[in-house]
């Protein structure tokens, strides 16, 4: 063990790090740790020239561990492990020590930051020598996916893969094709016809060999793991499927807000007050009449019902603005005497075309109020002198007066939020609710579609409210990762994972409801528990459980996580 | 027969006698090894001085079982001249072993010790409430007394030990095997428990096992339980899982749980995080307080999950 040959890189990321760490003091100090044969500090070891130092020391000096002090290995570990197998030892021979978010970005004081990075460089070239190699392993991918949802997002990605002679089950709850854009008339910004839209891939997805649609239909249970997953599904009130896939793609869509949460607009009290959805069926049905069979003269669409308000949900459901706009062109060119006024906070017109839009609706002479969020515009009855159905008493802010508008009709934007399902879904396939219920992807910006569940993957507004094209990117992005691996054929495992050591496995069963993943079985017939390499994310939670010490987690196993806690404990004591 | 006879030695300090009886009820067994061995020392139950020791050689002794902790300058005295004139040394019992009950004490501080003793104990009679000291002098001289320690250690924390036989006390059974052994000369290699298995009293266990989730802990008499299946499933903290078998099961299969005394697993650390983690993991809720009310059924969780073995785990002692 001690005549292991260690190399320690310690970064600068610039000044990142060397603007509070005293980087060549901690490569110094490496210097003289024992079993250290080298030790450089350098301004951005990412990069290639700093690749390079490591990969020609490694050949050079003979390394056999590296230890890279920079920045959080969620970052560049595998950057570093690259490195070392390029150079021809094991990747899993690398430690880092992250000397950036954990000292350089969370502390001002340089010489207690600085100690605290030698401290950190100890932990890791004590951890580092007792890693041991690990190898990556494969298994086979099913080429088939399991499709949740028949809306836009669903139908997009199914006809993606099918496309590509790949099969798909395609699971809707209804007992229609279309989800919510089946409600839907025309479409902003271009005023192309929902229908039209859906027509074509609702029949070219039933005409598909490669595809089969289980309507009425719904998930009851998926286990297994990235490549080879198995799904049981309900179909209709009695029958069950079993499917095999590789790939999960959840687009199960949204709800639209319930307007009777805010009591005061009057909705399912007020005969007159109605929601988008509402008036999108009477533009799909060409009637457009208020409850007492007139026809209005006066439209009033009040904006942000339920989104933008703490109260409800925090968030901007994205649609609704520009939907408001499209029935002010739907009415007018249906009723040219019409008057349309859009109550609204702020007007988010950001997609492409649609500040072109929002300019012709304006010429158009529709009337735009803008009253303050954190405000709600008011719904009186008329006076007998009106000759309107009903008054919107609004304090209009650009011009700061008290207005008040006549209403026939008064549509509530009602947004979107998480279906009442969405827990049990992501509860089902393993993956997360954000604090408004969206599924969370792997990143934001960086990975879109994918999820913290290998091979199970979301598009549409089942992550974030989103229009129609946001939704259709997000499913051909999905298909195409999904594409992306059938084509590889094998799926990676990674090599750290959870072990059980059969002999030392008592069967005692503590682990068994632990695993966040269900990458544990209990075997009845031997009384062992097992984990699932290929499902195990080797969070730790059964190793720490395992009374018996039977459950071990490839690297990081007590000898190493105790050489590092030791290196921490050393360095502090030998400061006194 | 062996041509000379095994000189042996049994010793305690700090213990309460159990691993004596436990020697004691091998029955005939230990009356035919009394016709095998020397018996040099044996303060429970034979004669011989601490002198007579000082007086052997080196080495001269084949075998000592020691039992009980060190707790003091004469335990630890003890162990180091007996270590000397002993070819083997065996741990005998959890508080060799691992410290005991005994070092269930490194929860608190020698003066609290001799304060709650000597001080504080409503059972002193007034006017008699007095702490010995190592030395006081008398009109005889002066008297001594060993030195009480800052802390319990077990015997490995003093000397080096050549096996260890848990339990508290051990099986009778393991005892004799471990005596017989010695006896025939097939000791396993130095520096391993014997008279104990590999695995987990857990696996040992008749009980029926299925998937744990409690939401509520309870003391062994205040349920009903049922005799077939897993205490932890019932809500009785029992140990099993995280303590090394050998015992026979005992325990469980007398309706009572396991109270860990044959200490952690083949390459377990440290006992009671285990069990600790063990007893978090099991806990079927996912609300703070419900977790909180549920955990607060276990009145001294300390105490239940290192038992016999404060002195020999990662914590050793509270630090004040």
């Amino acid at each position: 063990m001690e005549d292991r040959r260690i190399g320690v890189y310690v970064c600068n990321c610039g000044t990142n790090i060397a603007k509070v760490v005293d980087c060549d003091a901690v490569s110094d100090f490496a210097k003289k740790l024992p079993g250290v044969a080298v030790a450089r500090s350098y301004k951005y070891m990412c990069s290639n020239p700093g690749q390079e130092m490591i990969i020609q020391d490694i050949r050079e000096l003979s390394l056999d561990r590296v230890v890279v002090a920079a920045c959080s290995p969620r970052m560049h570990e595998p950057t570093f492990r690259k490195a070392l197998q390029t150079a021809g030892i094991n990747p899993y021979f690398l430690e880092m020590a992250n000397i950036r978010e954990q000292c350089s970005w969370v502390h001002d004081d340089a010489r207690a930051a600085t100690d605290k990075a030698l401290a950190l460089a100890h932990a890791a070239v004590r951890r580092v020598v007792h890693h041991e190699p690990l190898e990556k392993r494969f298994v086979d991918m099913c080429p088939a996916t399991l499709v949740l949802g028949g809306g836009i997002a669903g139908l997009t990605a199914a006809l993606e893969l099918s496309d590509a002679g790949q099969p798909v089950f395609l699971v809707e709850k209804d007992d229609h094709l279309g989800g919510n854009l089946a409600r839907v008339d025309l479409t902003a910004p271009y005023l192309d016809s929902a229908r039209d839209m859906l027509a074509d891939r609702i029949r070219r997805v039933l005409e598909s060999p490669k595809i089969e649609v289980l309507l009425r239909s719904t998930l009851q249970s998926l286990s297994g793991f990235v490549g080879n997953f198995r799904a049981e599904i309900r179909v209709g009130a009695d029958g069950a499927r079993t499917v095999d896939v590789g790939s999960v793609l959840v687009a199960t869509g949204f709800r639209e807000f319930d307007a009777r949460r805010i009591e005061h607009y009057g909705y399912g009290r007020l005969p007159n007050v109605v929601t988008s959805f509402e008036l999108e069926r009477m533009l799909r049905e060409g009637r457009i009449l208020t409850r007492g069979g007139r026809v209005p003269k006066y439209f009033a669409m009040i904006h942000c019902v339920g989104s933008r308000n703490p109260e409800y949900h925090g968030y901007c459901s994205r649609v609704c603005c520009m939907t408001a706009l499209k029935y002010g062109h739907e009415i007018k060119s249906a009723l040219p005497g019409a008057y349309v006024y859009d109550l609204y906070i702020d007007m988010h017109a950001f997609g492409k075309g649609c500040e072109d839009f929002y300019r012709r609706t304006a010429e158009m002479k529709t009337m735009f109020l803008m009253y303050a969020k954190g405000t709600t515009p008011e719904i009186v009855p008329s006076g007998p002198d009106d000759d309107c159905e009903m008054l919107i008493k609004v304090h209009e802010v650009l011009s700061g007066e008290e207005i008040e508008v006549p209403a026939d009709l008064v549509v509530l934007m009602v947004g979107m939020e998480a279906r009442e399902d969405a827990a049990d879904v992501a509860h089902l396939v393993s993956i997360s609710q954000d604090k408004d219920g969206w599924f969370i992807e792997s990143h934001p910006k960086l990975d879109p579609v994918a999820t913290t569940t290998e091979g199970v993957f979301i598009a549409g507004t089942c992550q974030a409210p989103k229009g129609i094209p946001g939704s259709v990117a997000q499913a051909e992005a999905a298909a195409a990762r999904i594409l992306g691996k059938i084509s590889r054929g094998k799926i990676e495992v990674d090599a750290v994972f959870a072990e059980v050591d059969e002999t030392r496995c008592s069967g005692c069963r503590m682990c068994n409801e632990l695993c966040p993943y269900a990458a544990i079985e209990y075997d009845a017939a031997t009384k062992r528990s097992r984990v699932i390499s290929a499902v195990c994310k080797a969070c730790g939670c059964c190793v720490a459980a395992c009374p018996s010490g039977a459950i071990q987690g490839r690297h990081f196993t007590d000898r190493q996580i105790f050489s590092q806690i030791e290196g921490v404990l050393e360095w502090a004591s030998s400061q006194g | 027969m062996p041509e000379k006879k095994l000189q042996i030695a049994l010793y305690w300090g700090a213990a309460c006698g159990g691993c004596d009886v436990a020697v004691l009820d091998t029955n005939e067994f230990v009356i035919g090894v009394g016709f095998l061995v020397d018996i040099r020392l044996w303060p429970i139950a034979a004669d011989g001085k601490y002198r007579d020791v000082e007086a052997m050689a080196d080495g001269e002794l084949d075998c000592t079982l020691f039992h009980g902790a060190i707790r003091n300058s004469e335990n630890e005295h003890l162990a180091k001249l007996l270590r000397r004139k002993s070819k083997v040394l065996v741990a005998l019992g959890s508080c060799a072993h691992l410290g005991g009950i005994p070092g269930l004490a490194n929860q608190v501080t020698k003066q609290e010790i001799l304060e709650r003793v000597y001080l504080d104990n409503p059972s002193i009679e007034a006017g008699n409430r007095v702490v010995p000291l190592p030395s006081t002098r008398v009109d005889a001289g002066e008297l001594e007394i060993p030195r009480f320690y800052r802390r319990v250690y077990r015997l490995d924390d003093v000397v080096p030990v050549d096996y260890y036989v848990p339990g508290c006390p051990p099986a009778p059974e393991q005892v004799k095997a471990a005596l017989q052994a010695l006896v025939n000369g097939t000791l396993p290699p130095a520096r391993s428990v014997i008279g104990a298995s590999n695995r987990t009293v857990c696996d040992d266990c008749r009980r029926r096992k299925e998937e744990k989730k409690v939401t509520r802990f309870h003391r062994p008499w205040e349920i009903l339980q049922d005799p077939d299946r897993c205490l932890m499933e019932q809500g009785i903290l029992c140990a099993g899982s995280a303590t090394r078998s050998g015992c026979g099961v005992r325990c469980p299969d007398s309706g009572m749980p396991c109270r860990g005394c044959y200490g952690p697993a083949p390459n377990v650390i440290d006992q009671g995080a285990k069990f600790v983690s063990a007893v978090s993991s099991i806990v079927d809720s996912k609300d703070p307080r419900e977790i909180e009310r549920i955990l607060g059924d276990i009145p001294d969780i300390l105490g239940y999950a290192y038992r016999f073995g404060l002195p020999a785990s990662l914590l050793q002692r509270s630090i004040r």
